[in-house]
């Protein structure tokens, strides 16, 4: 034990730091109440795989196949026809889901951008400055996450008629700003206060304005956090459904989770046609939070616990 | 470099004050310590100094300039800060370049300053790493060097070693005021710790409840404490102080704990108690009272509470009435707890306080050292 206390110190690099010792430890224990641990682990990850992969094998089959009785796992003729055909802009199909996709980017990305310059100024207002009234504007910025969104369906709906923006992506961008910014500005303030205002202070009296303090010296420290609320603010963009349902009419402005519904109907049959699609759509989340884990797995523990 | 001088000082939150009005001057090149108990105000007024806080009322000067109204960054004031504020996600080469950078000096004077600081303070070798890969003497070293890099008209300083082990902060302590010296910088210097104050100032100025007790030299402020607040904060072990009632006698007079002890007074300290209320608060220090095995003329008996050898000299608590007091002697005193002693203040270090106002009774003449009277005054 001192030897491994002694090799460590040096570095003083958190991270390899923690993760020895643990590794070390668990790696040689079998106790009853692990076992259970790993068999439920392995349950759950049946439980999330077995549909994605399902997914995949049916959009590689002929339409035939798909709906073949008893079901077949792996496609004997595996082909990427449908993939194919979905990005093609030549033919019809291609070019309806290339729209679909191009709306959902940009609704999403548009929600994200907006999000972020709206929460990251909020989010430090709230953790660095007093002000009448802070304690109670915070938490009723988080009442909104009380309800369920379904709730606020009829009275948006009457909202976005009155300024005349049913019908339009605005709408959608709007709602989803008004979900996503609580939980965007609530992430935001936990990963500032953990970031001491000595580091601001130094910086102004090293001759930054308070601004360049916040951009210098705070922004790149909460780079894990931005990088975390950007990524949750941009999939609830993207996988929403009901609003978009309702509040976008025009099929040259639907986002993709409705397309997907309108696909599904007008080619009841084609199976392999709506898993190639859903794939399609899953793919830029997952490779996101592939890429990006890391500081969102950070971000919500920085935010959580105090060092 | 350059002189600063507070005046009036003062600053409220809400409906409390935390500095009030506080005044002093800081001679340029002079290492003056602001010292306290936590909460005192201390931090307040270097923090209003720095401009991190905006001042209620009164005026900060920098040489001649007043920087009420300045922005931190125009103040040209460098700080260091008690847990360093070391930006984590710069190197130490761009943590020491970043004030040089916000002034856009060149890239090679950037260089060529960042380095020689670096060898000033022998952290050459650690230009690459991250703050958090360096020990927290080196993390020191580096607050220092940024705020050493771009010559700034003086120093702020909030507790710099407080973060460090004892061994490790009495070093910095002596290099911290080599520094001083040689750079003949205009320092100002925040501590709860008397001793850091005493060892490395020029001036002390003593804080409590946001306001300025004392300012003067450490020798004065350790000899004349203009109050009972002061003489019980500076020193180590603490001033004994013992309520006591002067009685007037012939040729001097005594004065008596409420539990029937008696010490005599001299002539002159009969004077200044005669000053008093009629109450006093006599203040020895442990190296001003002698002790003896046996009853003496002008002695007062006492029981020995616990004797603590240090090595150097044994420290002798001792019980005088209802109150514990403490007394230095010679490394090999020993005594048993409840032993009976004599002990006799010396009578040319003896202070005297009103206990009613708790402001010190000085001989006559010996008061008006400068500092002392103009924070009696403000108090």
């Amino acid at each position: 034990m001192p030897a491994s206390a002694a090799s460590v110190a040096p570095p003083r690099a958190l991270a390899p730091a923690r993760a020895r010792p643990r590794t070390k430890r668990r790696r040689f224990q079998v106790t009853p109440l692990g076992l259970l641990g790993w068999l439920f682990l392995a349950f759950l990850l049946l439980f999330t795989v077995v549909p994605m992969a399902w997914m995949v094998s049916t959009s590689l089959k002929s339409e035939f196949a798909a709906i073949q009785q008893p079901p077949v796992w792996i496609p004997s003729e595996p082909s990427l026809d449908q993939y194919t055909r979905l990005l093609s802009p030549a033919g019809e199909t291609g070019r309806q889901f290339l729209t679909y996709l191009r709306n959902s980017v940009w609704v999403s990305l548009a929600t994200t951008v907006i999000g972020l310059v709206v929460a990251v100024p909020a989010a430090y207002a709230f953790s660095r400055f007093t002000f009448p009234g802070r304690d109670m504007l915070f938490f009723s910025v988080l009442v909104r996450n009380m309800f369920p969104a379904v709730v606020f369906l009829i009275p948006l709906f009457i909202l976005m008629r009155r300024m005349n923006l049913y019908g339009s992506q605005w709408s959608l961008i709007l709602t989803y700003l008004t979900f996503g910014l609580p939980l965007s500005i609530w992430l935001l303030k936990g990963f500032y206060d953990n970031i001491p205002p000595e580091l601001e202070r130094a910086a102004r009296i090293d001759g930054a304005t308070r601004f360049q303090a916040f951009r210098l010296i705070v922004l790149p420290l909460s780079a894990p956090g931005l990088v975390a609320t950007a990524i949750y603010a941009f999939i609830q963009g993207w996988n929403e459904y009901v609003y978009a349902r309702t509040f976008i009419t025009d099929e040259s402005k639907m986002t993709m989770p409705v397309g997907l519904e309108k696909f599904f109907t007008e080619y009841a049959s084609n199976w392999p046609g709506l898993m190639a699609a859903s794939f399609i759509m899953s793919v830029p989340v997952v490779v996101l939070f592939l890429l990006l884990q890391r500081y969102f797995v950070q971000a919500l523990t920085e935010g959580a616990v105090k060092h | 470099m350059a002189g600063m001088s507070l005046r009036e000082v003062y600053k409220t939150y809400d409906d409390v004050v935390a500095v009030d009005r506080v005044s002093l001057e800081v001679e340029d090149g002079e290492f003056v310590a602001l010292v306290g108990p936590s909460g005192c105000g201390k931090t307040t007024t270097l923090n209003l100094v720095a401009g991190l806080i905006e001042l209620t009322d009164g005026d900060i000067l920098l040489g001649d300039r007043a920087i009420n109204d300045l922005d931190p960054k125009d103040r040209d004031l460098a700080m260091v800060f008690q847990n360093y504020a070391l930006y984590p996600n710069k190197n130490v080469f761009d943590n020491l370049a970043f004030p040089l950078k916000m002034r856009g000096m060149k890239k090679g004077e950037i260089d060529a300053r960042v380095r020689k600081t670096a060898d000033i303070l022998s952290i050459g070798p650690l230009l690459d790493r991250k703050p958090r890969q360096l020990s927290g003497g080196q993390q020191q070293r580096v607050a220092l060097g940024r705020a050493l890099v771009r010559n700034p008209k003086a120093f702020l300083m909030d507790e710099p070693l407080s973060n460090l082990d004892a061994k490790l902060r009495v070093q910095m302590r002596a290099e911290l005021k080599r520094f001083h010296q040689e750079l003949r910088a205009t320092v100002l210097y925040v501590t709860h710790d008397q001793m850091e104050a005493v060892t490395m100032a020029d001036k002390i100025a003593v804080m409590s409840g946001g306001v300025l007790q004392q300012y003067g030299t450490p020798d004065e402020i350790y000899e004349r404490p203009v109050n009972t607040f002061v003489a019980g904060f500076i020193g180590s072990p603490a001033m004994n102080l013992t309520r006591a009632a002067y009685v007037a006698a012939d040729g001097g007079g005594f004065v008596r704990g409420s539990e029937g002890w008696e010490h005599p007074l001299s002539a002159v300290n009969a004077e200044r108690a005669g000053r008093s209320s009629g109450e006093v608060v006599v203040g020895i220090r442990h190296s001003q009272v002698r002790i003896y095995r046996e009853a003496r003329p002008g002695t007062v008996a006492a029981q020995v509470y616990t004797v603590e050898p240090t090595g150097d000299l044994t420290y002798v608590h001792f019980r005088l009435g209802g109150q514990l007091l403490v007394a230095s002697e010679d490394a090999d005193f020993r005594a048993a707890p409840d032993d009976p002693i004599w002990v006799e203040f010396d009578q040319d270090h003896l202070h005297l306080f009103d206990a009613t106002t708790e402001q010190a009774l000085f001989r006559i003449g010996a008061a008006a050292a400068n500092g002392t009277e103009r924070a009696r005054e403000g108090a």
